[in-house]
């Protein structure tokens, strides 16, 4: 009669603890997309003013549903320092009821914070209205043209019609 | 790892024991790596695409506002950079001259209605009212070179224009002009 050792197998179940799984490669992968991830978020975040164009004025187009330039609008506009024939450097403020208000520059400043005011009477004047148009001249700096428009956005007036100026300054 | 085994002896009569040598246990690395996975999935949800391409510029000063308007949600987005210098076009930065030469230079605009019309074909149709030109300018630009691309870019179908701006909620209180800053 033969003897036989016992199974290898059998004897390995009983013995071999639980294995851990071994985590060092998804640790490998992680520790490399983690700071490639943080590379890309962006920390100083641009912000953004989004722009309705008058179909009479910059030749068209229209964003989210305006345009079409029918409806009477108060409109700002900027006239630059130089070449200014006949016109004043700042801001003029057309009222629909004709009205003009002029808020000429102080010294090398544009009045931002009379505009403000102003903007603010006209929105409680109209508090329907949520359309302005800014008629920009060319020599005006974007910077102010930017500035500009958020104080429009900022009193109420969230659509804001870039517009461009039917007439043109005298060289 | 080296093991260290110790080895006990005990006299029991004439009969030595050996005892088991024992493993020293390895770092325990699941807590951390429950961290960096929590991590990895907060990461990954706010990675934006989008937000990439159109992320601040080191050498451009942009005008300050204090309204911050949220792009559209999945747009197709088309850069324009405007230096006081160049004009750089789509994700790519393609140059195409300086603003004085968009306005003197019929080439130049021609080039520029031309690369507008080719990204909006390129959008697909579904995606076309998401379209977006992103103007990146800089704040001492004059505006009559702003205005030459938004007439471009309307006549090439762009339905929404936004402008990239930085946002600063005192501006106005701080409000100083560059010429006495």
């Amino acid at each position: 009669m033969g003897v036989y050792r016992p199974s290898q197998a059998r004897q390995q179940q009983g013995q071999t603890a639980p294995q851990e799984p071994n985590l060092v490669p998804i640790m490998n992968l992680f520790i490399t997309i983690i700071p490639f991830l943080m590379l890309m978020i962006v920390i100083s975040q641009v912000a953004m003013i989004a722009l309705n164009f008058e179909s009479s004025g910059v030749s068209g187009g229209s964003g989210e549903g305006a345009g079409g330039g029918s409806e009477a609008l108060v409109e700002i506009r900027i006239y630059a320092t130089e070449h200014e024939t006949g016109l004043f450097p700042g801001f003029e403020i057309r009222d629909l009821d004709k009205s003009v208000i002029k808020l000429p520059k102080a010294g090398d400043a544009f009045d931002f914070a009379s505009l403000q005011n102003n903007l603010v009477r006209l929105k409680e004047k109209y508090p329907d209205k949520s359309e302005i148009g800014v008629v920009v001249y060319p020599d005006v700096m974007y910077d102010i043209l930017i500035r500009t428009i958020d104080i429009c956005k900022q009193t109420g007036f969230v659509t804001v019609k870039y517009m461009n100026p039917k007439e043109m300054y005298y060289y | 790892m080296s093991v260290h085994g110790q080895v006990v002896s005990k006299k029991q009569g004439s009969r030595r024991v050996r005892k088991k040598a024992e493993e020293a246990h390895g770092l325990s690395i699941t807590s951390l790596l429950d961290v960096l996975t929590i991590i990895l999935v907060f990461l990954i949800k706010n990675v934006s695409m989008e937000t990439t391409k159109i992320s601040e510029l080191e050498d451009m000063i942009y005008p300050q506002t204090i309204t911050n308007e949220k792009l559209m949600e999945n747009p197709e987005v088309v850069p324009v950079k405007m230096y006081q210098d160049k004009i750089l076009f789509g994700i790519e930065s393609l140059p195409l001259g300086t603003p004085d030469d968009m306005i003197s230079d019929a080439n130049t605009r021609e080039a520029m209605k031309q690369f507008f019309l080719n990204e909006m074909a390129s959008i697909p149709e579904a995606k076309k009212s998401s379209a977006c030109l992103v103007v990146q300018a800089d704040a001492f630009i004059r505006c009559v070179y702003v205005t030459e691309i938004i007439r471009v870019a309307t006549y090439a179908n762009f339905p929404n224009i936004y402008f990239a701006t930085i946002e600063d909620p005192d501006w106005l209180s701080d409000y100083r002009p560059a010429s006495i800053q």
